[in-house]
């Protein structure tokens, strides 16, 4: 009942703030700016959360998988794969085809870590493949730019409105679709199999299977978020995508939030961008050790995260 | 590219590499103390050795003390420092069974570290420059570079000094029990605490005799040192998880990889073949290269 | 006179699951005590509260009528407690000397060891062949050996033993039981875990069944070695 009513509150806030870019003028103030930002590190914390919360395998391969969806969306605009007068600036299918080829390396580099690997060693595997496919874009020469990147025609922005609202229907729909997957037969299976993986493949679990779909589809979701951010940005290049930050920001959202849970990544993604602009709008040149500092701080006192101290 | 390809080349990349890999090998060394005690990969540990160069540094610009004379200041110094940050900020995670609070602060720790250098020294390279920075020594029709000799010679030695304490003390062998079997150490009455924060304690100590081997060697910047944790890693990798000696080896022979890879294939993909070799060496030895596997009895 | 070792209404749980209930018992000083029970029934809980690895949720542990429950480990141990944990919990990649070191690390009993040193490898002169040996190159028997070997480096006043016959062949366990007996009258009080229950119950003084987690019998060791009921329950197949 009362999850009834969380989902239901949930639903209208989402409402809520799919209207907010009809106010007058609010498109171009900076709350604006940090919704779209909030809705971005939501997204990928929940990806993040979908792999290493439920089925207990910590990614640290995340920010490939945010630079394979950027730089599919750049690669396709850039060569305009799909003809010259093709509208490629937000088009569904460049969105979902970046999302597609993040999943498709996923599917492709997860099955053997995952069939081999288990706890901190898949955790490095993963940090090995991102790395490896940072270096690969940066030697990439023409193909990929090099060092420099794709630089992607930025005449066609006319305001963030689809930003905001892209980036509010990925994180809002992935926390739902977390929250029904956690419902789920393939959820149950997924906690199974973090909390004793033993008894899981006793009861008949594919395991392996569980965790490449949940990973693969983690990947999806960085991806396309990857292409939004690159759709905002209109310069794709390995310093701005293939960034380890792109795999350390989510892993922090999740667990200053609380990871496992459906609202933690949220929560977390909600307070890591409030500190983050805060810190680099009130205090730029200590921004970051601002940041240091509060993960320490949060760890310390809220071990567990916020969600799970809220619980209690 | 094969017909300048001679003898005194190819031993010239195998020095280098070594030269270079030594000082992996002292920060994975470090790197495997910590994770045998405690478990976590301590990812701040390249951003330590960075601190202890602009230690280095410092101590050098400002108090014109020789950066080998100052070893005697930064090791003592991050030895300390390594007990005290254990104390104030991972003895509460430590108690934890769920790591990702301890790597977490570990990312923390590095954030704030790095990021506070780049605050007081400026993002800007740094480097060192003294009197024997030009000197060379001539050693079979190949000329070695006296502060890259000498920053092997720190490795080996800072490497050789914790192989000897973890051998011959008893405190040094509770560290070594410790990591193997936290619970039975402490039927021994063995305190979790004390060998955590040594393990920290040499971790440190070792990224302070790394930063002086760096600091003389090559320009360094505040952000280099997580290339460097990632370097150790593969090097731990390499050596065995768990395994002083061998995370000593791994990083030898990380430092021959790129060596040999930077001037066969190209500088840029250096990184990548040793990433590579990495999930190679994690897919099919997990237990490391240099380890003869022991059956569990 | 109070007992060694006296647990009053002990409860333990691992998080939300409860593993002992209101558990009292009794070692008295110069005694072996044993306790039984099938898997799971809670007695490497038991042990594993007394010697401080696991926090108890209600009840006391007093030794020597001073209050234990809740201490650290190694305050434990310093105390004169020592635990050989199930599955012996050797260092195996430390030598049989280092793993004997290891067990006089504590200050208290460090100066003694030269001394227990000797007494070890008269108890086991096998120990003193093989002591820069690496601990997993010996036997089943011989870690055994070894394990209780760096508990009598401790030199303990009451000696745990979770299932030391544990993997062992028959002979070595009867050698093993002989030992126990001979540590025994050398003055160690002696608490242990087995599930080889007739050869257990022959040493032991008095003796208390765990059942899921509670003391479902307790008494004097011969008496429970000719109950029915625990013949049927815990011998029937050892027979």
């Amino acid at each position: 009942m009362r999850e009834r009513i969380t989902v239901y509150l949930g639903g209208v806030v989402v409402l809520g703030l799919a209207m907010v870019p009809f106010v007058p003028g609010a498109p171009d103030s900076y709350l604006f700016y940090f919704l779209f930002l909030f809705f971005l590190h939501t997204a990928i914390a929940q990806s993040w959360n979908l792999v290493a919360g439920f089925t207990g395998q910590i990614s640290l391969g995340q920010h490939a998988f945010f630079g394979l969806g950027a730089y599919t969306t750049a690669l396709i605009w850039q060569r305009q794969l799909f003809g010259e007068s093709y509208g490629y600036y937000f088009d569904p299918l460049v969105l979902i085809l970046s999302g597609l080829v993040a999943g498709i390396f996923a599917l492709m580099v997860g099955f053997p870590l995952l069939a081999k690997l288990r706890g901190d060693y898949f955790a490095l595997g993963t940090l090995g493949f991102g790395e490896i496919i940072r270096v690969a874009f940066v030697k990439g020469g023409q193909f990929t730019g090099g060092p420099f990147g794709i630089i992607m025609p930025s005449s066609v922005y006319e305001t963030l409105r689809p930003h905001y609202w892209v980036g509010l229907a990925l994180a809002g729909g992935l926390t739902y679709m977390i929250h029904r997957i956690r419902r789920s037969h393939f959820g149950l299976a997924l906690i199974s199999v973090r909390d004793d993986e033993l008894a899981a493949s006793s009861h008949g679990i594919d395991i392996l299977k569980y965790k490449l779909i949940a990973f693969a589809l983690g990947a999806v979701f960085t991806g396309i978020a990857g292409s939004l951010y690159g759709h905002y940005l209109f310069h794709v290049s390995p310093d701005g995508f293939l960034n380890l930050n792109w795999t350390l920001y989510p892993i922090l959202m999740a667990v200053i939030g609380g990871s496992g849970t459906v609202l933690g990544p949220v929560v977390g993604a909600f307070a890591m961008t409030a500190v983050f602009t805060l810190a680099s709008v009130s205090y730029p040149e200590i921004h970051p050790i601002f940041s240091g500092a509060v993960i320490i701080l949060v760890m310390l006192f809220m071990p567990n995260g916020i969600m799970r101290l809220a619980k209690r | 590219m094969w017909q300048f390809l001679s003898l005194g080349l190819l031993a010239e990349l195998t020095v280098n590499g070594i030269l270079f890999g030594a000082m992996y090998g002292v920060a994975a060394v470090g790197l495997s103390l910590i994770f045998g005690t405690m478990r976590i990969i301590f990812i701040a540990q390249g951003t330590i050795i960075i601190l202890g160069a602009y230690l280095v540094y410092w101590l050098f610009t400002l108090g014109g003390i020789d950066p080998y004379l100052s070893l005697l200041l930064v090791v003592p110094a991050a030895f300390i420092a390594g007990a005290g940050v254990y104390q104030a900020l991972f003895r509460k995670a430590a108690a934890i069974s769920d790591k990702n609070t301890s790597l977490l602060i570990a990312v923390g720790l590095m954030f704030l570290v790095q990021n506070t250098m780049s605050y007081a020294w400026t993002p800007n390279p740094k480097s060192i420059v003294t009197g024997y920075t030009a000197l060379g020594v001539e050693i079979l029709n190949m000329r070695l570079s006296f502060t890259r000799l000498m920053s092997m010679v720190i490795a080996f030695a800072a490497t050789g000094a914790v192989v000897v304490f973890l051998r011959r003390t008893l405190v040094g062998k509770a560290v070594r029990a410790a990591s193997e079997n936290m619970q039975a150490a402490m039927l021994m009455g063995i305190d979790p605490h004390r060998v955590n924060a040594i393990a920290f304690a040499i971790g440190f100590a070792l990224a302070g005799a790394a930063g002086v081997a760096l600091a003389t060697t090559y320009p360094f910047d505040p952000y280099f040192g997580f290339v460097f944790a990632l370097k150790a890693l593969i090097a731990l990798a390499l050596g065995g998880i768990g395994n002083v000696v061998g995370a000593l080896v791994g990083g030898l022979a990380l430092g021959l990889i790129e060596s040999y890879s930077a001037f066969f294939i190209s500088g840029g993909w250096a990184d990548a073949i040793s990433y590579g070799v990495f999930l190679l060496v994690l897919m099919f030895r997990p237990e490391g290269l240099f380890v003869r596997s022991i059956k569990k009895a | 006179m109070n007992p060694l070792l006296e647990i009053r209404n002990l409860a333990v749980a691992y998080g939300d699951v409860q593993a002992l209930w209101d558990v009292s018992l009794n070692v008295e000083e110069g005694t072996i005590v044993s306790v039984l029970g099938a898997n799971g029934a809670g007695k490497s809980t038991l042990m594993r509260t007394i010697s401080g690895l696991m926090r108890p949720r209600s009840g006391e542990i007093l030794f020597e009528g001073k209050v234990f429950s809740g201490k650290r480990p190694q305050q434990i141990t310093a105390a004169g407690i020592c635990h050989v944990p199930e599955g012996r919990g050797l260092f195996s990649q430390l030598t049989v000397q280092e793993n004997l070191e290891l067990g006089a690390y504590l200050p208290s009993v460090r100066g003694y060891f030269a001394q227990s040193l000797e007494r070890v490898f008269e108890l086991f002169p096998k120990l003193k062949e093989r002591r820069h040996q690496q601990a997993n190159s010996l036997s089943g028997g011989e870690q055994q050996m070894v394990a209780i070997g760096r508990a009598i480096m401790a030199r303990p006043k009451l000696l745990i033993l979770d299932e030391p016959s544990l993997g062992l062949s028959p002979i070595i366990v009867r050698q093993m039981f002989e030992l126990i007996e001979a540590l025994n009258r050398q003055g160690v009080t002696i608490l242990i875990v087995e599930q080889n229950i007739r050869q257990a119950l022959k040493i032991a003084t008095r003796a208390y069944v765990l059942h899921t987690g509670r003391v479902a019998m307790e008494g004097r060791a011969e008496d429970l070695l000719a109950n029915p009921e625990i013949q049927k329950a815990y011998m029937g197949t050892l027979d």
